[in-house]
Parts: C-alpha cells; structure tokens; sequence
C-alpha cells in the first residue's frame, strides 16, 4: 500500500517537474544574444540592407515590445545576457568584476558614463580643534600639496580597475565646461601632476611653520603625535581609496587612525556634526550627477564657499577674498560676455587649486550593460537610465521588430502621476518612453534637439550673455523686453481664469528674455494613446496646475509645491499664444542660462491630457487621492497612481461620473480651447483604455503601457503604432562621437628650425567631419614644464590638421625636452579628447652627429 | 463505590469548578502572553529607532537630500544662498513635520506603541505597497501569499517527509540509508540561499533549464494554468534550496526521537506481543510523541510569517522576507513593527492555543488542582 502511494507520488512529482521545466507557452521567444556582431560575410551585409530597408519604412519605435523585470543583483548581469533572459541593464555597473566579465563576454557589450565622481573633503576648521589637536589641514598649502601627493592614475586604474579617469579640478571630465577649458585644465593638471618629494617639502615647510616638529619619522605638536583622523567609506571602492590615502598619510609622518563606516554612520560625523570638535580629518567623499551640467560655474560656491550649504562644515569654509568673489558672481551669472566668464572660470580653478577643500580624485565610470546585437543611446551622466532617447533608439541590430527584455533594480519604487508622482530614476526611464517631449537633450552634449518643435527664438536683454550652438533657434538682443498686457501671468483659483499682465501689473513689466517656440506643423492632429485627439486644453493645463497646486483658495493647495512654485514666479513673466495652427506661444521670463537651447527647453512645457488630469483633480477635491507624496500624508489619503493600486478604484468611479455629467475641468477657460464633442470623445475612449488595460496612463509616447504587474515586478510597454517620426530619426545619437586622435611629428627639433606636427582626427576609421570640430587647441610646454605657447591648430581637411611652430617659438623653449599637449573638442560629445607629443630641442646643428 | 457515602458534589459543581479554573489559567497565560508581547514589540521600537539615534540620522539625510534637490534644480540656481538655504530649510520642516521627529522619541515610541498593540498598522513613512498603498497592512498583505506559496509548500515538504522519513529510519536504525542520513545531517550547517547561489548558477546559467530569480515570468502568462505552471518553475529553485538545507537534519532530529520513543518499555512490550508494526508507530509511538510533533508544526506555520529575508534577495521573491529587508534599509518603523507585532501576536495566540492542545492530547496534563 505504502509502496504504491510512493511510486505513484514519485510519478506525479516526476510529470509535475517535465511540465515546469518544459518552456513556457506564453512567454514570447526571445532573442539569442547574437555573438560578436562583428561579422562581415555577404549574408550578413544582405541582412544589413534588408535591416536598412526595413527602418526606412518604418514610424516610431524599432521595437515591438519592451518587458520590464525587476533584477537588483547587478552581478547576475553577465551571466542573464549570456542566457538570452535579458537584453539590457537599466542600472550601472561599477563593479570591476561584473565589468571584467562583461568587457570578456562575447554575447555583451556595454556603454560608458560619468556620472559619479570621488574626492576627499578635508576638514580646515583650525589651526587647532577644540580638543587642542593640531589639524594640519587647516592651511591650505598642506591641502593643495596633496594634490601633488595622491596618484590619480593609481587611483583610477588599480583601485577603480580602469573604471573611472583622474580627475584633479571641480569640473567633470566629460561636460562641456571641461572641454571648453581643456588648456586650462591641462595646464593645471599637468601643474598639480603626481610629485610625492614636491608634495613632502610643502607639508614638511608649513607643519614646521604651524609649530610641530618631525621626530623619528612622526610629526608632533606640543609634544603629542600630530594624529590625522581617516573617515572611509565601506560601501563602494572609497573603501579601498581610504586606504590608499591613509598609508600615504602615515608615510608623510602623521599618525593615522582610520575609521570606517557606512554611509549613515559617516554623515553623522562629517557632514552632520561640528567640524571643530576634531573628529575627522579626511573623508571619502563621492557626488553623483544624473545629467550632463552644461553649465558648472556654480560647483566652486557650492563646494568651496559656505554659500553651499547651511551646514556646519560649509560655514567652516574660508576662501580668499578674490575666490569668494569669483564663486558668487559666477554663480549668479554675473559677467557680460561669454569670454568673461571663460576668464572668470580659469581663475576660479586655479583659486580652487589653491584652496583645495577637496581634493578631486576620479570621475567614475558606470557601464550600461547590453546585449551585443542591441542597440542604443545612452547618456553621458546618466548612462542608459538618465538617457532620453533610448525609447526612440532601442533595436536589434539585426532585425526590426521583437521583443526586448530589461532588467531594473527597482520597478513602480513610488506611485506613478504625471504632476507629482514618483521622481525614481528607474521609474522615470520608462515613464519617459511613454511620453513624448518637445525637446531632446543630446545625449552626448546635454544641448536640447528639437523633438516636436519647429523652430524658437530667443529674445534677451542686451546685456544677458547668451550662446546658441544649434540651428534649430535663433537668438536676438533688445534694449527692453515689454510684457504685453494680455499675456496670462497668474491664475484665480475662485473665478476659475487667468489674471493677465494688465491686470496684475497696471504700469506694465518687463522681462530678460523672451522666448517664442513655433511648435511642428499639425502638433494638436496628433493623438494620445487612448486614441483621442490632442486639444489646446492640454498644452493649457500644466500652466492652471502650476499656479492653482499653489494657491491656499485652491483645492488643490499642495504645500510642497510651495518652493518650486516660488523659484518658478521669481523668474516667469507672463506667457501667451500666439497662434494654434501652426501652434505658436510666446513665454517671458527673466530666467537666464548660458545656453539658449536650455532656456528653450526649460520652458517648453509638454501637454498634459485633460481628461486623465481631471479625475486626478476630482479624486484629490474629494480627498480620496492626492498628487503629491506630502499632500497624501497630510490628508491620510493614497498617493495618487495612475497605473495600480487602491488608486485605480477610485478614478474609475469618477470617470463613470464624469463621463455622465460631461464634466470639464476649469469650464470658464478650457471649454474654449475645446473643440465640439470633446468632452464626450475623450471620456469614450479612456473608458475603453481603461477597459483594456486595467490603468489610467495615457500618454503619446513611442511606447504605450500595455500592462503593469506590481507585485511579479514587470511592466509592458508596446511600440506606439500612430507614432509620427520615422523611425531613423534619432538613430545617429547610438554611438558616442568621441574623436580619435593620432598625433606625429619631429622627435628632435634643432634651435633655428620651425617644427610642424601632423594630427589625425578620426572616428572610427573615418575622418572626422571638419564641421563638427569645434576647436583643436595646442599647448607647448618648455622643459620646466611651463606653459611657453598656446594656439589653435590648423585644418587640412579630410581630418587632418596642422601645428606650425616658427623658428623663434623654437628658439624661445630652450634646450631640453618638450612637451606639445592638444585638446580637441567636437560639437558631437563633450568630452575632450587629449594627445601629447614629446620632442627635444637640441642646440643649431646638434643633431648632427660627433667627429 | 459506596452507595451510603457522603454525597459527592454534583457533576455541575466540578464543571464550574473546572471552568473557573480553565478560565482563571486562561486569564493568567493571555496576560503573561500580552506582557511578552507588548515587551517584544516596545524592544522592537526601541531598536530600529536606535533608541531615538535614528531621527539624527534622519536629520542629516533630511537636510542632504532637500539641499541636493535644490540644487539640481536649474531654476535655484542664481538664487541668492541665504535664500536658497532658507528654502532647504523650509523643505527639512516639511519633512520633520510629516515624520514627527519634533516629537521626542519616547513620545513617538509610546504612540508607536499603542497603535500597534491595538492592531492599527497605520501608514508607512517612506515605504509604498508594490500597488502604491502606503497603509502598512496593505503592504504586509500584498506580500503575503508570496511568502505563503514558497515558505509553506517547502516547510510542509521538509515537516512531513523528514516525519515520516524519520519513522521509516527509526525502524531502520543503522541500515545505510539511515547512515546517509546522519553523515548528510551537517550539510544543514549551510543556510538555505547559500545552496540558492549554487543551483542559480547551475540550473539558471552553467544549464539554463530554470529561471534565476523571480516569482512568475515577465510578463506574466495570462492563462490560469500557464501562470501556475510559471509559477512553479519559479519556485522550483528556491524550494529545492530550502528543502536541501533543511530536510536531512530534520530527519536526523526526528529519527533521534523517535528512536528514543522507540525503545521504551510499552513499545517494547507491544512488540513483544506481535502487534503490527503500522499499530506500532501509529499508537505506541506517534501518539505519544504528538505533543512535540504538533508544537514544531505550528511554531513552523506561525514561521512562515517572517520568510527568510536573505533567500528571498537571492531569489528576488516578493515575500515578506524581502519586505522586512527594504524596511530595514529604508528605516521604516511602521513597517517594521507592523511585521513584528503580527507575528508576536501569531506566536502568542500559538502558544496558548499549544497549551490547550497539550491538555487535550495527553490525559496526564491538568491545570493545578487537578488530581494527581
């Protein structure tokens, strides 16, 4: 009896587990990771221009489905790309061992970021702590001499594995304000160069200056070892950098105590508590920035002034009088011309160097990692995360079509609402694809592209600096900008309209800048997901939510729009629209930044669909639901979210009510932006979406959201067939443009002779396009490492470019060996690229050779 | 029995008396139970609060994070610093005063207190059910089944095979699967997710036969039956990972005693009489042994709760393990002593109703008073 029940258990268990391990029927097939991609035999070049065909023809996205799945072991990466599970990594890597396997895996490929970097933050409260302790880090000869002390390259390549590059100055490596100052940051890299002996002889001055004397290897201060407190970091490879920089410590003769702990436990003594009380001397600092700065003048008033932060170890901060001056005008974007403020950042660095508060050490590389026959834009500083092209640019290099599988640490992190909803990287990275924006920013450069606008102009004061790069805008100076009285600069919660400039301002405004954005021809023919058509009542909405989520006589009062609403009105002057076919509007503000494209972008603002919106609005009326995180706490009600959850109950029934009644949203102003039978129409076909899908997210993306399934961790996106751009359109931002340079010329250089120096520039393989260069700057330094000239570099063509150095430019180096550095910047990318080329001048006729 | 003896009370007067005393020893076990309870809890607070060190650690991730918002910002950016710094702080108030940390700790501790005895879970401060609720119980309860389908099918599993493998073994005492048995019996020492790492990376990676982690595929199939079938494949590792940890020490601790049992005199004598070795363990051995047996059952249902926060990150499960683990980092009390009260009060509520069952399963425990 026993014995039957366990051959037939057995049995079962055995048909049970064929059945589990058998493939899944629903699961779609997915794509072999295709090895090497590398191949060029006739088959494949066939298929390539099938592929070609195939984009060509093609409108929105090149994929047709896109899972999301949860996966927070990023060390599983390799290993799930390899099994064909996955095709891309929403998270970084910037571990050196997952890096290592990916760079070695031939089904894998990945892309390169810069968005984190490494410094240590010293502490210059002094000369002596409270507890009497000599703090050696006090004067800043002693902090700036460890620039010279610290090997960045060590740094980078043994403790980083080659994830990350030196850095030395408070500009990232890889955004624009680095390349447009690439001379001067070279200069200065190549001044605060690794130098131990040069770095002891300033510590040994200035400690016997401060008053400590250097007995058998060990600094002492009133007869006590000079004691040099580390605080590391365990969470990432600061931990190893800590290190580092404590040995380096211990043999410039101080007595180190290394301390170590998590990122909690070290806020609390470095950033939270009193830099006085002498509980820290270095800390191993890090920062992250998530999108490419175009402009980072602010960095040296956020960094080195006490201007930074209210905190305690900010208000410990001294610069001098001139760097002080320097940080805030640059900061408040006080200077008159573009060249000013190139000037003004050159000092600021070297005043910086000087004061070394910090001591930057690398820029780390994160690497997106993807399948080798997937391709895709990634950004700069965001990697694929913080890049808002992928949805456009994501494909199969072989075929159009299919399914792409990605893996994300973390999926619906916080409720999901286009007003006030979750702000998580990983779930905005799909939230933009679902979405479709005016404009782009490149994500190589951070300067905006336009997406769904035609062209802008761009009006400023005459005494505003403002640059234009791209052809898309065009920018113009005026004595005085006049805000027309009939532009909307308020909105009145009670009456329900907008207050005009007229009305708000009886003698009249005037702005900075003005900007007029002419949207594409046939913007408002476009539809939403849902299938309604797009109505000038959603590109109104976002402006009655900005003004009415900050209005005490709202029901919609969010005390937490509060701060961003005031930064808004400091700078907004009123707006208009000028036209509806082609959609035309005029924005005044006085909000200025050094780029014209930025100033575009920040307000271009996106359409919002009423109809979504509105039950939003009801539910938060009501109480029920509320836009934003802190609006929910106070009223003890649900965050809303427009994809899952106790949410989803809630706005179907104020959809059935609203569909009934005909409801319309601030009736006095956007029943006139409506056309006839809209309300109607747009209630009828969220209904049927919300039937389908099960949420309320309509959005008019490349991508639309198919299902979301919370508590498994996935969500669906599929490929938006109405989508309006073909499908090439974004294709070219795939790679990186980083130039290549190969830099030749003369080895030896006698004195009376001119010397001329070939460099190639190229990507890969190919000349790079003249056009796209936007300088090639040379440096020549003499045999003490002084700067002795400085100039551009002459274009050939066909990617060849020139350096002529005269007789007396020869002459004027002296004996000895040279060094001719290049930096060359492209309107592509924004990272520099750097050569060097080393040669000797040798005394008239001394090449010749000896009797 | 003596007809002209005195007269015994009526049956009525002892079924009072019994119910008093069931009644009085009830009172007296639920209160000592609640005290332990309530002692559990309060420790919990006091500990994921660090005593009140945490609001100084919130403080200064407060003031971090307002200051970083605002300064990746664009539009703060030519802002005057005193003004700017005003706004972070206005920002940290916020945020002060939406976690109460104004209130002393003790305070907060002693409301946290209440409200959890009293079973009002109350919202999260920074966590959201996967579906966006903050409620905590949404929270717990959305994991729950996860936790069910996995922890209870691989506890049941490890509970009745090692059971019964045990009693065939106890019978087979020294054969050479009993010797297996015991030499297998240290594997236990390794922790369920360690033998998960192994068979991810054979069964998901070296032979891709299994997916590495998750509870269903991505998407989900929308079938009833090719979801059930997803879901197992899914379950099939993390299951074979616990039941391979747990189940050979198992039946050794079961062999062990039931071997004891084994060999006491009443068995000894049934055997002598030639009873049927199924009477045997039915009623000689099993029943006798069901005390023990039925507390390590309910203390492993009532187990179930916690889930196992490391296996869960090995294999991305959705369960209450992983939830625990994310209210930790997170630093989210409501979450963390919502878990905890629920399962001191399930390990309460089990270990009186044990002390009942013990009363019902074996003649020889009474209440005091009984005769002895």
């Amino acid at each position: 009896m026993h014995k039957s029940l366990l051959v037939a258990v057995t049995l079962l268990f055995v048909v049970a587990l064929i059945a589990v391990l058998v493939p899944e029927p629903t699961a779609p097939p997915r794509q072999a990771a295709a090895p090497g991609g590398t191949s060029t035999d006739s088959s494949t070049e066939r298929t390539d221009k099938s592929v070609e065909r195939d984009i060509a023809d093609r409108r929105g996205a090149l994929v047709d489905q896109i899972v999301f799945t949860e996966e927070p072991d990023s060390g599983q990466v390799v290993g799930l790309i390899e099994a064909g599970t996955h095709h891309a990594f929403a998270q970084g890597i910037t571990n050196t061992t997952v890096y290592q396997r990916l760079r070695d895996s031939p089904q894998a490929a990945y892309n390169v970021s810069y968005g984190a970097n490494a410094e240590l933050t010293l502490n210059p409260a002094g000369p002596t702590f409270s507890n009497g302790e000599l703090n050696p880090f006090h004067v800043p000869e002693i902090r700036e001499a460890l620039n010279r002390l610290i090997d960045r390259d060590y740094i980078a390549e043994e403790i980083y594995g080659g994830l990350a590059v030196p850095r030395f100055l408070p500009l990232s490596t890889a955004f624009p304000d680095y390349a447009r100052l690439a001379g001067v940051a070279r200069k200065l890299e190549l001044r605060y160069t690794h130098d131990p002996e040069a770095a002891r002889e300033v510590i040994h001055r200035e400690m016997q200056a401060l008053g400590a004397r250097f007995e058998n290897g060990r600094w002492h201060y009133e007869g006590k070892p000079v004691r040099v407190i580390v605080l590391i970091r365990t969470d990432d490879e600061r931990h190893r950098v800590g290190d580092y920089v404590a040995n380096l410590m211990e043999e410039v003769g101080f007595t180190v105590e290394r301390r170590y702990r998590t990122a909690d436990e070290a806020s609390r003594i470095w950033i939270g508590g009193d830099p006085k009380a002498g509980r820290w001397h270095i800390y191993t600092g890090g920062w992250i920035i998530a999108v490419i700065q175009r402009d980072e003048a602010d960095n040296f008033s956020y960094f080195y002034t006490p201007r930074g932060r209210a905190e305690p170890l900010w208000q410990a901060y001294d610069p001098v009088p001139e760097f002080d001056e320097l940080a805030e005008r640059l900061q408040q974007r006080d200077y008159q011309s573009w060249e000013q403020r190139q000037s003004m950042m050159a000092r600021a660095l070297e005043l910086a160097m000087q004061n070394s508060v910090r001591i930057w050490l690398v820029d780390q590389l994160n690497v997106s990692a993807r399948s080798r026959n997937v391709e895709v834009a990634t950004d700069l500083a965001g990697g694929l995360s913080g890049s808002f092209l992928w949805p456009y640019t994501i494909r199969f290099k072989d075929r159009v079509g299919g399914e792409i599988v990605f893996g994300s640490p973390g999926l619906l992190t916080e409720p999901w609402n286009p007003v006030a909803g979750s702000n998580w990287l990983f779930d905005q990275m799909i939230v933009r694809s679902l979405q479709d924006m005016a404009l782009i920013p490149d994500p190589y450069t951070g300067l905006y592209r336009p997406q769904r606008v035609e062209a802008a102009e761009v009006t400023v004061q005459e005494d505003v600096p403002v640059t234009r790069t791209l052809d898309w805008l065009s920018v113009e100076t005026a004595a005085e900008i006049q805000v027309p009285e009939d532009a909307w600069i308020d909105w009145d919660a009670q009456a329900g309209r907008f207050v005009t400039v007229g009305e708000k301002h009886p003698a009249g405004i005037t702005s900075r800048t003005c900007v007029r954005i002419h949207f594409e021809q046939g913007y408002l023919e476009r539809r939403w997901h849902d299938g309604s058509q797009l109505s000038l009542a959603d590109v109104v909405l976002p402006w009655i939510l900005t003004f009415a989520r900050a209005d005490e006589n709202s029901q919609l009062y969010d005390v937490a729009h509060l701060p961003t609403f005031e930064a808004f009105q400091r700078h907004f002057r009123g707006w208009q629209i000028v036209s509806t076919e082609p959609l035309v509007v005029d924005i005044y503000t006085n909000q200025i930044y050094p780029d014209a494209e930025t100033i575009v972008a920040s307000w271009a603002v996106d359409p919002l669909p009423w109809h979504v919106l509105g039950l939003g609005i009801l539910a938060e009326r009501s109480g029920e639901l509320a836009f934003s995180s802190n609006k929910a706490d106070r009223l003890r009600a649900d965050w809303m979210s427009l994809v899952a959850g106790p949410s989803i109950p809630v706005l179907e029934r104020h959809l059935r009510r609203a569909s009934e009644r005909g409801f319309v949203l601030f009736p006095k102003v956007m029943e006139k932006l409506m056309r006839e039978g809209e309300a109607a129409e747009r209630y009828r076909a969220l209904t049927d979406w919300h039937r389908q899908r099960g949420h309320f997210w309509v959005g008019d993306g490349p991508f639309y959201l198919h299902s979301v399934h919370p508590v498994s961790g996935s969500v669906v996106l599929r490929r938006n067939e109405d989508f309006p751009d073909p499908a090439d359109k974004w294709l070219r931002y795939t790679r990186p443009e980083v130039p290549e340079l190969d830099l030749d010329g003369p080895m030896v250089v006698e004195k009376g002779e001119a010397a001329e120096f070939s460099l190639n520039i190229t990507f890969e393989g190919e000349p790079y396009d003249r056009e796209a260069i936007e300088k090639v700057r040379f440096l020549l330094f003499d045999g003490n490492g002084e700067l002795a000239r400085q100039g551009n570099a002459k274009a050939l063509g066909e990617g060849q470019w020139k350096i002529s150095l005269a007789p007396r430019a020869i002459e004027a180096l002296g004996v000895g060996a040279n060094s001719l550095e290049l930096a060359v910047t492209s309107q592509r990318v924004a990272l520099p690229s750097f050569a060097s080329h080393v040669f000797a001048t040798v005394p008239e006729n001394g090449r010749r050779p000896a009797p | 029995m003596n007809p002209e003896s005195p007269v015994q009370p009526p049956a009525r007067h002892g079924l009072m008396r019994d119910l008093r005393r069931l009644l009085v020893y009830s009172g007296k076990r639920l209160l000592a139970l609640f005290l332990t309870v309530l002692v559990g809890v309060y420790l919990t607070i006091v500990v994921a609060n660090m005593g009140g060190e945490v609001d100084e650690l919130r403080m200064v991730q407060i003031r971090s994070e307002a200051a970083e918002m605002v300064r990746a910002n664009p539009d703060f950016q030519d802002m005057p610093s005193e003004e700017r710094n005003r706004l972070i702080q206005r920002q940290v108030e916020l945020e002060v005063e939406r976690l109460r940390l104004d209130e002393p700790f003790m305070l907060r501790s002693i409301d946290y207190l209440r409200q959890a005895i009293s079973l009002d879970l109350g919202r999260a401060e920074q966590m959201h059910s996967d579906r966006g609720s903050r409620e905590v119980y949404d929270i717990i309860v959305e994991r729950l089944p996860a936790t069910l389908l996995l922890f209870g099918t691989a506890n049941l599993l490890v509970f009745f095979v090692s059971v019964f493998m045990a009693l065939s073994l106890s019978r087979h005492y020294g054969s050479l699967l009993d010797r297996c048995v015991i030499a297998l019996a240290p594997s236990s020492a390794a922790p369920g997710w360690f033998y998960g790492i192994f068979l991810i990376l054979l069964f998901a990676f070296v032979f891709p036969l299994l997916p590495a982690s998750g509870m269903v595929a991505a998407p989900p199939p929308e079938g009833t039956w090719a979801y059930t079938l997803s879901v197992l494949r899914h379950m099939l590792l993390p299951l074979a990972a616990m039941f391979v940890s747990q189940l050979f020490v198992s039946i050794y601790s079961w062999r062990t005693f039931f071997l004891i049992h084994s060999s006491e005199d009443y068995v000894e004598m049934a055997r002598a009489k030639g009873l049927p070795v199924g009477l045997i363990e039915r009623r000689y051995i099993l029943r006798p042994t069901l005390a023990p047996i039925i507390t390590s059952f309910l203390l492993m249902l009532v187990g179930l709760w916690s889930g196992a926060i490391i296996l869960e990150q090995v294999f991305n499960w959705p369960g209450l393990g992983s939830l625990l683990f994310q209210a930790i980092g997170h630093r989210d009390t409501p979450v963390i002593i919502g878990s905890v009260v629920i399962f001191a009060y399930l390990l309460a509520l089990t270990v009186f109703l044990l002390d009942i069952l013990y009363a019902l399963l074996d003649p020889r425990i009474r209440i005091e008073g009984g005769e002895r």
